[in-house]
C-alpha cells in the first residue's frame, strides 16, 4: 500500500487585485489516494477551480499568490518548485481536462499533432531524452527529490511554427510508432474512425468529440493524477452522459487518480468515490460520496442537496438557501456560513468554524461545523 | 373544459437560408437552408406554463423567438388570442408586443450596462407610449418588490447585481407591461442551484398572483419538472413529444425523451449503475433527410423511420400525450433501464460533417 498521490495541507490562495486581497481558497487540506476519484462541489466563486488550477501551478501568479500550505505530490512539495520547472511535472505527473475543450485545443493544429506532442513529451521523459536533443540528461525520478534542471528543449514548443512546420509534420507523419500510439489513445476514448479524426482541426469536431480528444491527450501522458475541471458542463445532457460513461470506464481501465470538479451534484454522484464540499473558499465537508449524500454533516451540504429541484409544482415550493454567497474580500466573522445557517448559534459568529472533524464511528467522514450532529435534525 | 388557447402555432416553420457556394450558383443548385424549426404545432393556454426542453441546436430558442415575434416565420401560422400575429406590422405590432415579453438567456448581455435600473425596467413602459419620467419611475418602484428586489435600487447599474439579481431585473422588465405571455429563454441556466430555486419559486408565485402564461425554454429537466404544467420535447427542429409534465417525465413514450431523461445525472449515489446512453452526436440541420430525425441514433429504428416522418399523434393509452414515433406503442412498454442493452448496439457515432 503506497501513500496518497497528492496530499494538500493547509493550502491558502489569495488574489491580490489593486489594494484588495481576496482569499479564494483558505486553509484547505485533503488527500487523494491511489486510484481514487475525489469530487469537489460548490457554487460559483467558492474556490473550486482555483484549487484545481493551483495543484499543477497553472494559476497566473500574480494576481494569484499562494498564501501558505503545501501540496505534496509524489514526495515533492509543488509549492516550493520554481514555476519554470513545473513543465517537468505537468503532463507526466499531473494532467488536466478543462471545461471548454475548444479553448484548450490549439485551433491551428490538427488533432494528430496535438496528441502526438503529448505522446512525444512523455516518451522523451520516460527514456530520459531531451526532445530534439541528443545530450541525454539523467532520467527524471520524482521519488529522488527535487526536479532536475530543465533543459530548455522541454520548454520549447515541440511543433514548430512557420515553414519548419511542413518539414516537421512530414517527419512525424512518417514516425509509425508515434502514429500507432496516437491511434491507440483515440481508440481508448472510443472514437470511431480515428484515422479520419487525426487529420481534422478542432473546429471540425463536435463538443463531445473535442472533449474526448482532450481526455485522450491527458491520458496519453499516463498521469499519476488527472484533474478534471467541469469536464462535462459545456456539453449537452446526452453527450454529457456519453462522456461520463466513458470516464467511468476509463477509471476502471487506467486506474489513475482523479480530482473531479463540478457544480452539478448529479455528475459528482455518478463518478466520485469521495466528495468534498466547498463554501466561500473553505472545505466544509469531506467524506465517502454515499455517506455525504445520505447523512450530510454540514448545514451547507444539506441545503445544497435540498435545493436541487426534484419535485412538481403541486408539491410545494422548492427549498432555496436564504441570503447570498459572502464577498470574499470581507468574509463574515466566525463560520462563513453562519449568516445563512438554520443552526447558527452565537458561537458560530464569535469563533471560527472548527477544523474538519470526524463523525463518531466514521473516521473518513469529516465536517467543519460546531453542530455537525444536529444537521440530521434540519427539516 | 375547452378554453380558447392563448397561443396557437400551426405548422410553424423557420428556415435560415445559407449563402450559396460558387459551385452551387454556377450549376444553379437550390439554395440550402438550416431547418431550425420545422412543422411545429402546439398551443399555450392562458395562465399555464409550457416547458420546452431539448439539447442545444434543437431549435427551442428559435421557436421561443418566433412566438415572441423576434424572428419572422418562413411558414405556417401563429395566432395569439385568436388574432393572426404574423400579419401584424408597424404600430399594430408594437402595440401587440405588450402582450408577449421575453426574458433572455444571458443575464449580462441582455441588460445595457450604461442604463440604470429604472431605465432598463421601464423601457417597455416607455415603448408602449408612457414618457413621463416620474410615472415610469414610480411604476418601476412598485414592480421591483414583486421580483424580490429592493425598491430603492432604481438608480443602480446592472453590474452592481449578482447573476440572480440580473435575472430578476430581466424578469421585472418583462413584467412591466403586464404581458399575457412571457417567453423565458433558459432563465436559470447561468445560475447556481440555490439561486435557481429562488427564481423558480418566484416565477411560480407570480403566476398565482396574475394571469400570465410562460413558455419555459430550458435544457434543465429539473426546472421544467417543477415549473411547467405541460412539456414539449424538441429534437432537431421538431416537437417529438408533448403532454402533461407528469406523464411525459414519468412515462416518456418517444425513444429520444427516454434517452434524454435517462441521461440526466441524478444526485443520488446509490443509483449510479442504471444508465441508458444513446450513441452518436446530434446531426446537422442543413437540409435534413426525410423521415424521423432521431432515426440515426435510435435503438428502435426500422426502415419506415428513415423514409417517412412520423406525425405527432395522441396515444390512446395515454390521453393528452402526443408523440411523433411510428413505434410508440411498442416502445411505450420498455423501461429506460431495459434499453441499456439495446443502446449499446446502437449505430456508432457518425463522423461529423466537415
Amino acid at each position: 500500500m503506497t501513500g496518497p498521490v497528492v496530499s494538500i495541507e493547509g493550502l491558502s490562495i489569495d488574489y491580490v487585485v489593486g489594494a484588495g486581497r481576496f482569499r479564494a481558497v483558505s486553509d484547505v487540506s485533503l488527500t487523494i489516494e491511489q486510484g481514487q476519484v475525489v469530487g469537489i462541489v460548490g457554487e460559483t466563486g467558492c474556490g473550486k477551480s482555483t484549487l484545481a488550477q493551483a495543484i499543477p501551478r497553472l494559476l497566473p501568479e500574480p494576481p494569484a499568490t499562494i498564501g501558505g500550505g503545501s501540496i505534496e505530490f509524489q514526495g515533492v512539495d509543488l509549492v516550493q518548485v520554481p514555476k519554470w520547472k513545473m513543465p517537468l511535472i505537468r503532463g507526466t505527473g499531473i494532467s488536466m481536462i478543462f471545461q471548454e475543450p475548444l479553448n484548450s485545443l490549439n485551433p491551428a493544429f490538427r488533432i494528430y499533432d496535438q496528441i502526438a506532442e503529448a505522446v512525444r513529451i512523455r516518451r522523451a521523459r520516460e527514456s530520459g531524452d531531451r526532445v530534439a536533443d541528443d545530450r541525454a540528461p539523467p532520467p527524471f525520478d520524482y521519488a529522488r527529490g527535487p526536479a532536475p534542471e530543465a533543459g530548455d528543449a522541454l520548454l520549447r514548443p515541440l511543433v514548430p511554427a512557420g515553414a519548419a512546420a511542413a518539414v516537421h509534420r512530414r517527419r512525424i507523419g512518417r514516425d509509425e510508432r508515434l502514429h500507432a500510439d496516437v491511434l491507440e489513445y483515440l481508440r481508448l476514448v472510443r472514437i470511431n474512425d480515428p484515422e479520419t479524426i487525426l487529420g481534422l482541426y478542432p473546429h471540425e469536431l463536435s463538443g463531445g468529440m473535442r472533449q474526448r480528444v482532450m481526455i485522450a491527450m491527458a491520458l496519453s501522458e499516463r498521469p499519476a493524477l488527472l484533474i478534471a475541471d467541469e469536464p462535462t458542463s459545456a456539453l449537452d445532457v446526452t453527450i454529457q452522459a456519453q462522456v461520463l460513461t466513458l470516464m467511468k470506464e476509463l477509471i476502471e481501465e487506467v486506474r489513475t487518480s482523479i480530482l473531479f470538479i463540478s457544480h452539478d451534484l448529479g455528475v459528482i454522484a455518478e463518478t466520485a468515490d469521495v466528495l468534498g464540499v466547498m463554501y466561500a473558499g473553505k472545505l466544509v465537508e469531506f467524506g465517502p460520496v454515499g455517506e455525504v449524500f445520505e447523512h450530510p454533516r454540514h448545514p451547507y451540504t444539506k441545503a445544497l442537496l435540498r435545493a436541487a429541484p426534484t419535485r412538481y409544482k403541486a408539491d410545494g415550493p422548492l427549498t432555496s438557501i436564504a441570503g447570498s454567497v459572502p464577498n470574499l474580500a470581507r468574509p463574515p466573522t466566525g463560520c462563513r456560513f453562519h449568516p445563512r445557517c438554520p443552526l447558527a448559534q452565537p458561537v458560530c459568529s464569535a469563533e471560527p468554524a472548527p477544523p474538519l472533524r470526524a463523525a463518531a464511528g466514521r473516521a473518513d467522514h469529516r465536517s467543519a461545523c460546531h453542530f455537525a450532529d444536529d444537521v440530521g435534525r434540519i427539516p | 373544459m375547452t378554453t380558447a388557447p392563448l397561443v396557437e402555432a400551426i405548422h410553424l416553420e423557420k428556415h435560415f437560408p445559407l449563402p450559396r457556394t460558387a459551385r452551387e450558383s454556377i450549376v444553379g443548385a437550390p439554395r440550402r437552408a438550416i431547418h431550425a424549426v420545422d412543422d411545429v404545432s402546439f398551443t399555450i393556454l392562458p395562465g399555464e406554463t409550457v416547458g420546452l426542453i431539448g439539447e442545444s441546436g434543437s431549435g427551442k430558442t428559435t421557436l421561443g423567438w418566433l412566438i415572441a415575434r423576434l424572428h419572422e416565420a418562413t411558414g405556417g401560422s401563429l395566432r395569439f388570442a385568436g388574432e393572426d400575429i404574423l400579419a401584424l406590422h408597424g404600430a399594430a405590432l408594437r402595440r401587440w408586443r405588450r402582450n408577449a415579453q421575453i426574458v433572455f438567456q444571458d443575464p449580462v448581455g441582455s441588460l445595457d450596462p450604461r442604463l440604470k435600473v429604472w431605465q432598463i425596467v421601464g423601457e417597455p413602459i416607455r415603448a408602449q407610449g408612457e414618457h413621463d419620467r416620474g410615472v415610469v419611475r414610480s411604476r418601476v418602484r412598485e414592480l421591483l418588490p414583486t421580483v424580490g428586489l429592493p425598491p430603492d435600487c432604481l438608480d443602480q447599474y446592472p453590474h452592481e447585481f449578482s447573476g440572480g439579481g440580473r435575472q430578476r431585473l430581466s424578469l421585472a422588465r418583462a413584467l412591466s407591461v403586464d404581458p399575457r405571455l412571457i417567453v423565458l429563454d433558459e432563465p436559470t441556466s447561468a445560475l447556481d442551484v440555490a439561486v435557481q430555486a429562488q427564481i423558480l419559486n418566484r416565477l411560480v408565485e407570480l403566476q398565482r398572483e396574475r394571469p400570465v402564461a410562460y413558455l419555459l425554454i430550458t435544457h434543465n429537466v429539473a426546472a421544467v419538472r417543477y415549473a411547467a404544467d405541460r412539456v414539449a420535447v424538441m429534437y432537431l427542429g421538431r416537437i417529438v413529444e408533448l403532454g402533461g409534465v407528469r406523464s411525459v417525465l414519468e412515462t416518456p413514450l418517444h425513444p429520444y425523451t427516454k434517452a434524454l431523461l435517462a441521461a440526466v445525472p441524478v444526485a443520488d449515489a446509490r443509483r449510479r449503475r442504471t444508465r441508458f446512453r444513446i450513441g452518436g452526436d446530434v446531426p446537422s440541420l442543413i437540409d435534413p433527410p426525410p423521415g424521423c430525425r432521431f432515426a440515426p441514433r435510435c435503438p428502435f429504428v426500422i426502415d419506415r423511420c428513415r423514409a417517412e416522418y412520423p406525425p405527432l399523434r395522441e396515444i390512446p393509452e395515454s390521453p393528452g400525450q402526443w408523440v411523433a414515433c411510428h413505434r410508440a406503442e411498442e416502445v411505450r412498454t420498455v423501461r429506460p433501464a431495459e434499453l441499456l442493452s439495446v443502446g449499446e448496439a446502437a449505430p456508432a457515432a457518425a463522423p461529423p460533417t466537415p
